[in-house]
């Protein structure tokens, strides 16, 4: 039976940019939660890198005839999860984004209003300028 | 009847001036009393200070959201501030303020609909666009129709009242990527009652349309799936008994 090569290049590849994460980790330009998900695909590579009989055996009975190329598919489907999740934190991220820029431009006309005025009194079309009733709720939407 | 008239901004200096003016002429002639609120979505212009100066509230955004943003902002104020009533209207001309009775008389009535839509193609009076735009506007009102079950004659009409139910439901979730046609489909789906009424448009007055004839095509299709996808997903997230 021919031996399994090992991929001790990728491993060592996959080592250095787990270090990298981990510095930026450190430094806090990324959070733990997010890099979670890279640092276990990471760590998987790896042991498939370096075990390959495991890797074989996977790669075998999923149908796959070299280690090579389910080695090349694990990889490519893993960095597309990782993309999706990229994507979904993003799109939360923006969304949160748009909700405080909102609240943020209320607030600062309210409070445009009340250093100018020294009131809540505010012009109004066709009529004297008007108090407004009591806010219902000052508390942002979470959904926009 | 309380009445915010929201105008979503973006570098409209020129534009807004005559807007406001009109406006304010059109209330005094009508006899009706509306706050009028500015939406400067991060202008690089005086579009702020020019909407003050002519008696505006002007809502400054620190960044850029694009029309649904700015519009769903001033939505949200109308909401917080208990308003009866918001009126969208664009602040390029397009939309003359001498209309606006059309949309209030529908909106103030007992039995009142939800969303009223200004069309201009309804009764087909005034600016009716580019053959390509009306073109464009006749296939988003087929898939609208096919997807809501609801004739819309101008689904990107900007020209809209809302009522309370309305201003709940666009102040929690209001569509930022094609508002205007997408925000018909979560009306839809969240079981408020939309109704169009004829309106007279004009030319835009200045500033230049973000859809060019090149994109035109791309723009439809991407609206088209815009529409399917915002009917599939609005089923999961709306709850109409809670607005």
């Amino acid at each position: 039976m021919q031996q399994a090569e090992q991929y001790w290049l990728f491993a060592a590849f996959c080592c250095v940019v787990a270090t990298l994460l981990l510095r930026l980790v450190l430094r806090e330009r990324i959070t733990i939660q997010s890099s979670l998900w890279v640092f276990f695909s990471l760590a998987a590579l790896v042991v498939l890198a370096v075990v390959p009989n495991l890797t074989t055996s996977i790669a075998h009975a999923m149908g796959f005839a070299l280690p090579s190329n389910f080695f090349f598919a694990i990889a490519t489907g893993a960095l597309a999860l990782l993309h999706v999740h990229t994507l979904v934190t993003l799109s939360r991220t923006e969304a949160r984004s748009i909700t405080l820029t909102q609240e943020l431009g209320i607030l600062r006309e309210k409070l445009d209003r009340i250093e100018k005025d020294g009131s809540h009194a505010r012009p109004t079309l066709g009529g004297a300028p008007t108090l407004p009733p009591p806010r219902k709720s000052d508390a942002p939407h979470e959904r926009t | 009847m309380r009445v915010l008239i929201v105008v979503p901004a973006l570098n409209e200096e020129s534009g807004l001036p005559p807007l406001l003016t009109e406006l304010r002429a059109v209330a005094q002639r009508d006899r009706f009393s509306a706050d009028i609120v500015v939406i400067d979505d991060a202008s690089t212009d005086q579009t702020a200070e020019v909407a003050r100066e002519h008696g505006a509230r002007v809502v400054r955004l620190c960044r850029n959201l694009g029309i649904g943003g700015a519009v769903q902002t001033g939505l949200r104020l109308a909401l917080r501030e208990d308003f009866d009533c918001a009126v969208q209207m664009d602040g390029d001309g397009q939309h003359p303020p001498s209309e606006l009775r059309k949309l209030l008389a529908v909106i103030d009535t007992p039995a009142a609909p939800d969303i009223v839509v200004g069309s201009r193609y309804l009764h087909g009076e005034g600016f009716q666009s580019t053959l390509p735009r009306r073109m464009g506007s006749g296939w988003l009102s087929w898939v609208l129709r096919l997807v809501t079950r609801q004739r819309t004659t101008d689904p990107t009409s900007g020209y809209r009242a809302y009522g309370p139910r309305a201003l709940r439901l666009f102040s929690w979730s209001y569509p930022h990527d094609y508002p205007e046609p997408e925000a018909l489909v979560l009306a839809k789906v969240a079981g408020l009652r939309v109704v169009e009424v004829p309106v007279v448009m004009k030319e835009r007055q200045g500033g230049a349309s973000s859809i060019s004839i090149l994109h035109a095509p791309y723009y439809m299709l991407k609206v088209t799936a815009a529409i399917l996808l915002a009917y599939a997903r609005s089923w999961h997230r709306i709850e109409p008994r809670t607005l």
